[in-house]
């Protein structure tokens, strides 16, 4: 479903990404993971059009987006949660779903009738959310941001979702609500690369795993084997 | 007697304050989604007032010739986001600055020769008989400039909160780069936001050359007003222009009683001087901070 | 370099004096009038200059600064009965004090709120010129006398050489400060205000001189030009001659007393090229060829993007097109300039002399000034023996945002002479604690002690009293050479009067200076690259660069924030060894790492911080084996996985 085939990417001279490749299979998780600067982050934008590549291919679902604004390769079906979260804090929670959506809701009126099923589903998801539904997003825990920034992505109804650094800045009983929604995700058949500083965790949900060091993959596998690998350790302890 | 006579400056010029209002509120719609601003707004509502009082010369009825006028004004705001503004926000750089007082200068310049730099009346159906309110007389020409104003900004602010596209601008204002990740053009937004400001410029338009005539000078008169009070508010205020707006009106009438009609400007001026220097970001905007 | 020399100063020895020479050849007043407008106009332009292309702001208050000193010139006579020398010294000073007062509340604001509040000063001095009619004649003008000098009437030939000597030492006094750690200081505070400040160069204090001297020498064209004119009005100092004025200074070049020159002469040719209307034609249709020819090769070569290339073609168009069907050009005036302006402004950004220049150059093949030999390290940066002793304190630190407790209480002491590692997961506060200790921001609560003393408020004031550090996003003046950027820092080492560097009596600490850069420049081995624009170095140099530059202070305590971020293993390796280089000659060192294996390498004591506070502190081996360290970085087990045996408790 999503390929990148030697990406280089950078900011400026920065070179961060060297020829960085990963493919996501259909219905499966695929984690990327990493120590900090490693280029993890830096993949997810240049994937998303957050950031336009320098060399290399992304194809979404076989077709070509590399170097397309981040708002075209969203309405073909990619959805990013990036890191951080950014959820639009003065609009209420209800809003930033409806949002999710936008590309393919009318926009002027209407919308809400159209996209009351996919709100459901994710108000069933998240109950919480439902119950803060015409809060301001920017008032929400940090938790329940994250809640919603997965939210707002499953809106679109994605072919792939890319979630980036879920964990950061939250307490270690909500990284834990986090990962098991990925896993109630994982259930549904989603399709999903999820960038993690935390190995542990995504190693636990993911179904493949990429490491990432110094803008390259330099270890993959299935999440068994590599947790036993002791490059995974060094790239993030030295 | 001499209390009505204050009460009738501070009205009068309240309502004048709320047309500066109105500008400033246009200022905030495009520096929220783009952070930048038509320096050249003023000749927008100058030309954009001339064109109406054509439609008017050639006979289109007047309820016919506000819609003709505001579209134009969305016309004009359109083109000044395309020719000024999108290379400088692609490049990252200030250059919109120059970009928009230039446009706006060859604006002034045809606005001169088609039009002529004499101020010229502009007709309107609402009469100007006054009417009495505990002892201060306003005409039902000041008081549609009221009903204009509010209707207006009202109209908008409904857009923005209960339609997806209105709620969708709000996204790129809050967070540009998020928006983008749902599928919204940034570039599309600061163009819709172009629009509506040359919508509302040209509305202002409307609304005041009844009361002031249509000419060359009210280009300068309006905007620095209208940049004080977007200053002194804050450029992401939202109603706190129309109280600034309005306080703003009422202490130049005052001014202009007391010291003297050439110094009416001086207060607005002072004020986004001291504005500019005390709390550049308005008295109800939000600080930023810097990330390194 | 003899060459050089004869070369730009004989280009200008040529050109002042033939502009002395003309009236002793030609008898024509007109001309004479011509000539003296346009050293009028140059003087005025250096000083918009100074805004406009060093500092890179839009300053909409020039004109009004000569409204300003014109007015007070012509009053100084009429009022106060002085000559020459003492109505332009008032003019000056008047246009010194008005843009240092409108200076202060402007400068703090960049980009569109400067620019408003210039064109608010602006419409204010016209206001007040309009009403103040018992002292300005108001809208009817005011009659200005032409005063004597040193007792003898002033001939309008004679006027003429006085401004034309006039505008040769504001060019050799802005030709010397331009070219000396003022100019460098103005160049560098516009690519980065944070780094102009972190390296103990005030920004706010030299946009302010830099704006209060355009401003002065604003109001000394004012002081010429009510002489020449003898006939003032408010009028004349609106808008619309702001506009021309920044024509003149975009279109002659930014950031260059010869750019401004040709503005000048643009500026005070003006009105006869829109009288002419044959003259009038034939330039716009050179500029509509050249604009053509110029966006065709930026389409093909893809350097410009197709709006750059197609709307200076349409402006130009416009205009030729135009000039040949309105009845009166005159009437057209503003469209004029603001569709010459616009086509410069999207088209030809640098201006002509900037486009001149890369053409001279290629064409004469000039080198720039030889350099001087590198100093001495040891006496750039003496060996210090540290004595161990705490030097930088910080107690129970606290810094939050809104609701975010970035900083949440940390207490740590650096011990002189160390290198001091802060480590810690994405968003554990390591960049926030940094920032505060620099001055970026101010704490919430808790104290910060150098010395036993508490650190003052804000980056400049902190980089003065010997902290130093570099950023985690490159913060370097991207425009400026290696060499350059370094030299910026070193402008609180050596510090020769500004009247001196007027003068250019700077030469000799130049020099000096320029010795101590290449010698910090080698000890990060990038001399050789001294003359390269930094935004041209590789990303790796450009860290290396960063670090030169920290340490042009001299500094006591040197923050490193992510220096390896993004750097290549032969990089890497390369950082460790300067930083162990630094650190043997005495300076205390604060290194914010990811990389484990160079904090393990260099540092004698490593911090770590989580969600803001600190977890562990003790040897690298140590805190790498802490389990709460661990924890921290790779996560918890879940419990699922605990039942698994976990092979991340690393092998002693």
């Amino acid at each position: 479903m999503l390929v990148v085939e030697n990406l280089y990417a950078g900011y400026g001279t920065s070179k961060v990404l060297t020829g960085a490749s990963l493919e996501v299979v259909q219905g499966k998780i695929v984690a990327l993971i990493g120590a900090n600067g490693a280029g993890k982050t830096t993949t997810m934008r240049a994937i998303s059009g957050m950031l336009k590549p320098e060399k290399g291919r992304v194809l979404l679902d076989g077709k070509p987006v590399q170097g397309q604004d981040a708002s075209r390769i969203a309405r073909l079906g990619l959805a990013h949660a990036p890191e951080g979260r950014k959820v639009f804090g003065p609009l209420s929670t209800e809003d930033n779903l409806l949002l999710g959506a936008y590309s393919h809701l009318p926009l002027f009126f209407g919308f809400r009738a159209k996209s009351a099923h996919d709100l459901e589903r994710v108000y069933d998801l998240f109950p919480l959310l439902r119950e803060r539904r015409h809060q301001a997003a920017g008032t929400l825990s940090g938790g329940e941001q994250q809640m919603l920034a997965i939210g707002r992505a499953l809106m679109a109804n994605p072919k792939v979702m890319l979630l980036d650094e879920p964990s950061m800045g939250l307490a270690p009983v909500i990284v834990q609500e986090v990962f098991n929604t990925i896993r109630r995700l994982k259930a549904e058949g989603i399709t999903l690369l999820l960038v993690e500083q935390f190995a542990k965790s995504a190693l636990e949900v993911a179904d493949y795993a990429y490491v990432m060091e110094r803008g390259r993959i330099v270890a993959e596998g299935a999440p068994a084997e590599l947790r036993k690998d002791e490059r995974v350790l060094a790239a993030y302890l030295g | 007697m001499y209390s009505v006579i204050i009460s009738q400056m501070v009205v009068s010029g309240a309502l004048m304050g709320l047309v500066y209002a109105l500008i400033a509120y246009g200022f905030q719609l495009t520096f929220s989604t783009s952070q930048t601003i038509n320096f050249g707004q003023g000749e927008l509502v100058m030309v954009s007032a001339f064109f109406s009082l054509t439609l008017l010369d050639w006979g289109v009825p007047f309820w016919l010739m506000v819609p003709g006028g505001l579209l134009f004004g969305v016309v004009l705001g359109l083109a000044v986001e395309r020719a000024g503004v999108r290379l400088a926000l692609e490049q990252k750089s200030e250059g919109w600055i120059l970009l928009t007082i230039i446009i706006g200068l060859l604006g002034f310049s045809a606005a001169e020769n088609i039009w002529g730099r004499d101020d010229r009346p502009f007709p309107t159906p609402i009469s100007s008989d006054a009417l009495q309110f505990f002892g201060v007389s306003i005409t039902p020409l000041e008081i549609s400039v009221a009903v204009g104003v509010f209707t207006l900004m009202g109209l908008i602010e409904l857009f923005k909160r209960k339609t997806l596209l209105g709620k969708a601008f709000e996204a790129v204002s809050a967070d540009r780069d998020a928006a983008e990740l749902m599928g919204i053009s940034a570039t599309r937004t600061v163009m819709l936001s172009y629009g509506l400001s040359g919508l509302v410029a040209a509305m202002a338009g409307i609304l005041v050359s009844p009361i002031t005539t249509v000419g060359p000078t009210m280009a300068s008169a309006l905007i620095l007003k209208a940049f004080s009070v977007a200053v002194v508010a804050g450029l992401d205020s939202g109603f706190g222009v129309v109280v600034i707006g309005i306080f703003l009106g009422a202490l130049e009438s005052l001014t202009s009683f007391y010291i003297g009609s050439g110094w009416r400007e001086a207060p607005g001026l002072i004020l986004l001087i001291l504005a500019l220097a005390v709390r550049p970001n308005g008295v109800f905007g939000k600080a930023s901070i810097r990330k390194v | 370099m003899l060459k050089r020399l004869l070369l730009i100063r004989g280009a200008e020895i040529i050109a002042l004096t033939l502009l002395a020479a003309i009236p002793l050849t030609v008898s024509n007043s007109y001309v004479l009038g011509l000539l003296t407008l346009l050293a009028i106009y140059g003087i005025l332009l250096i000083g918009l200059d100074v805004t406009v292309g060093y500092l890179g702001q839009v300053n909409l208050a020039q004109a009004a600064f000569l409204g300003l000193g014109a007015y007070a010139a012509g009053l100084s006579v009429s009022l106060l009965g002085f000559g020459m020398l003492g109505a332009l010294t008032v003019s000056m000073l008047v246009g010194l004090i008005f843009g240092g007062i409108l200076a202060f509340p402007a400068l703090r604001l960049e980009g569109p709120q400067f620019a408003l509040a210039t064109l608010s000063f602006s419409a204010l001095s016209t206001t007040v010129l309009n009403e103040w009619e018992g002292l300005t004649g108001g809208a009817q003008g005011l009659h200005v006398s032409r005063p004597i000098f040193w007792g003898h009437t002033v001939t309008a030939q004679g006027f003429y050489w006085l401004c034309l000597i006039l505008l040769a030492l504001v060019w050799l006094a802005m030709r010397n400060l331009l070219s000396s750690q003022w100019g460098r200081a103005f160049e560098a505070l516009r690519d980065s205000p944070i780094a102009t400040d972190a390296m103990g160069v005030g920004t706010y204090r030299h946009k302010v001189a830099g704006f209060a001297m355009g401003s002065a020498l604003g109001g000394l064209a004012g002081g010429l030009y009510a002489f020449n004119f003898q006939y003032l009005q408010p009028q004349s100092f609106v808008y619309e001659l702001m506009v021309i004025l920044l024509l003149g200074v975009v279109l002659g070049g930014r950031k260059s007393l010869w750019g401004a020159f040709f503005g000048a002469s643009l500026v005070a040719l003006l009105p006869n090229l829109l009288s002419n209307r044959l003259l009038f034609e034939v330039i716009s249709t050179i500029g509509l060829l050249a604009a053509l020819v110029a966006g065709v090769r930026g389409l093909m070569k893809k350097t410009t993007r197709p709006f750059q290339a197609i709307a200076p073609i349409l402006a130009l168009g416009l205009l030729a097109v135009g000039g040949m069907f309105v009845k009166n050009t005159e009437d057209w005036r503003k469209a004029i300039f603001a569709l010459m302006l616009f086509s410069v402004v999207v088209g030809l950004p640098e201006g002509l002399m900037g486009f001149a220049a890369r053409f001279l150059t290629r064409l004469f093949h000039i080198d720039p000034p030889a350099l001087p030999p590198a100093t001495v390290l040891d006496r750039v940066l003496p060996a210090k023996t540290p004595d161990g002793g705490p030097l930088l304190k910080l107690q129970d630190l606290k810094r939050h945002f809104g609701g975010v407790k970035a900083v949440d209480g940390i207490s740590i002491t650096v011990h002189s002479g160390q290198i001091h590692g802060l480590i810690g997961p994405n968003g554990s506060g390591k960049s926030t604690a940094v920032n505060v200790i620099s001055g970026l921001y101010a704490p919430s609560a808790g104290k910060m002690l150098l010395h036993g003393k508490a650190l003052p408020r804000g980056m400049f004031h902190v980089a003065r009293t010997g902290v130093s550090r570099t950023f985690q996003n490159l913060q370097l003046f991207s425009e400026l050479s290696a060499l350059d950027n370094v030299m910026v820092a070193m402008k609180g080492v050596y510090r020769t009067p500004l009247p001196l560097v007027l003068m250019g009596l700077a030469r000799g600490e130049e020099k000096r200076a320029q010795a101590d850069a290449l010698a910090l420049l080698a000890l990060v081995r990038l001399k050789h690259l001294s003359r390269v624009s930094a935004k041209d170095l590789t990303y790796g140099d450009q860290r290396f660069l960063e670090i030169a530059r920290a340490l042009a202070r001299k500094p006591e305590l040197l923050i490193l924030d992510e220096p390896a971020a993004g750097l290549a293993l032969p990089d890497v390796n390369k950082l460790v060894e300067i930083i162990w280089n630094i650190h043997n000659r005495g300076i205390t060192i604060i290194l914010i790492e990811h990389h484990m294996d160079v904090v393990s390498e260099l540092c004698n004591v490593v911090t770590v911080l989580d969600g803001g506070r600190v977890i562990a502190e003790g040897a690298a081996e140590e805190v790498k084996r802490d389990p709460r360290v661990i924890e921290a970085y790779l996560g918890t087990a879940s419990e699922a996985a605990a039942a698994e045996p976990c092979s991340f408790q690393t092998n002693p």
